[in-house]
């Protein structure tokens, strides 16, 4: 019985330590490894200019929505003056530190799991430029026709991410999370 | 009834549980078309069939006039009844390893009273409890997140990983309660344990 104890014990204290974990989770494989924190999604923007600058005119994609080598491809002056047909350029010092934020925080440099899905996707290949391009992107949305998507007012692009996800802005994606406007009782 | 088929009973209906829990959460909307449904854009020709005392007058044109609510996760889901089913598992699994057992008989055959005492033990119980509900979680995975299993996108997936590791450890935990109380089955159920416990934590 005194043994059954201990057991209990040195297993509370186990799981009271690893809770502790997790502030440094996202930095180091152990630390992610022993926390309870949940990561499953994509890490929400936490970086208040990358939020400012990219949400003025689109949905702050998450970082982790694609590789680092995307960003760089995507977040550099020559590319900002043609980003998708507008012109998004930016000072130097904004663009050096949304930069860094995005790289940093890659879906190849994540633990969250839907980011590592998409890095472990894209690993080969030429850098995918556009999230909606992915092939685990098109695959999660394939069933959906086009008229809830296209011929819909209330979303009109798979690119609007939060018109449907409504919790895009926590980085959740999930299913249980989606409603699309002007079709409520759809469920795939 | 015998042990074993005990744990097969049980087996069947945890599953069996879980499938409805699936069915309820995909269950059909078969509402009629009312003169304001998206889905026939205000067509005329549901004028006819609605009651709404205004509708003739209203236009085909007319835009979907549904109000966007505040939308709230549904607590019950399918995703969610495998969650808990899981996470239900790994702490039966724990329960398991740490409950009192009979002492075990190793210098001699031991008697068909021991035998008893060792089957109805807390131990045995809470072990085939959590082979059953492992073998339910392996279930509604299946029934609830069989689109994100692609064997194409390889074996570093995460969600690849998960359902394979889920299963084996679910079929190491049916193999082990199957050989209980007979020797080595305790390190099968660990195994079958922690390859849930690494599933769950890839997809955590």
């Amino acid at each position: 019985m005194m043994k059954n104890k201990l057991k209990a014990i040195a297993l509370l204290a186990c799981a009271l330590s690893m809770h502790g974990a997790y502030a440094e989770a996202e930095e180091n494989f152990v630390l992610w490894l022993l926390n309870f924190e949940r990561t499953k999604e994509v890490k929400p923007v936490t970086n208040k200019q990358y939020q400012d600058e990219c949400g003025a005119c689109h949905f702050a994609y998450q970082p982790g929505l694609l590789p680092a080598r995307s960003w760089e491809k995507l977040l550099n002056v020559e590319a900002l003056r043609d980003h998708f047909g507008d012109n998004a350029e930016m000072d130097k010092d904004t663009m050096r530190a949304i930069h860094d934020y995005a790289v940093e925080n890659a879906a190849d440099k994540s633990f969250y799991k839907r980011s590592r899905k998409i890095a472990v996707a894209t690993e080969n290949g030429p850098a995918p430029l556009r999230i909606i391009e992915l092939r685990y992107i098109e695959r999660k949305h394939h069933d959906i026709p086009e008229r809830m998507i296209k011929g819909n007012q209330g979303v009109k692009s798979l690119s609007y991410c939060n018109k449907c996800h409504t919790q895009a802005a926590k980085g959740v994606f999930d299913a249980d999370t989606v409603s699309i406007p002007n079709y409520p009782k759809w469920d795939d | 009834m015998e042990c074993k088929n005990r744990n097969i009973v049980a087996s069947i209906c945890m599953a069996a549980l879980s499938g409805m829990a699936y069915a309820g959460n995909t269950v059909q909307d078969i509402a009629i078309p009312s003169i304001t449904s998206p889905y026939t854009h205000g067509g005329k020709s549901y004028m006819l069939t609605s009651n709404d005392a205004g509708a003739a007058r209203k236009q085909a044109s007319a835009a979907p006039a549904i109000q966007a609510a505040e939308f709230e996760p549904p607590i019950f889901s399918g995703s969610n009844a495998h969650k808990y089913l899981g996470l239900g598992t790994l702490a039966l699994v724990i329960a398991t390893a740490i409950a009192p057992k009979p002492p075990e008989v190793e210098d001699r055959a031991p008697t068909q009273a021991e035998i008893d005492a060792q089957k109805s033990s807390t131990h045995a119980k809470l072990g085939r409890a959590a082979a059953a509900m492992a073998a339910a979680t392996v279930t509604t995975g299946l029934l609830a997140h069989w689109g994100d299993f692609h064997l194409e996108d390889g074996w570093a997936d995460p969600d690849n990983m998960h359902a394979m590791l889920g299963t084996a450890g679910a079929l190491a935990m049916l193999y082990a309660v199957s050989k209980a109380p007979g020797g080595g089955h305790a390190g099968m159920g660990l195994a079958g344990g922690v390859a849930m416990g690494v599933a769950v934590k890839l997809t955590w």
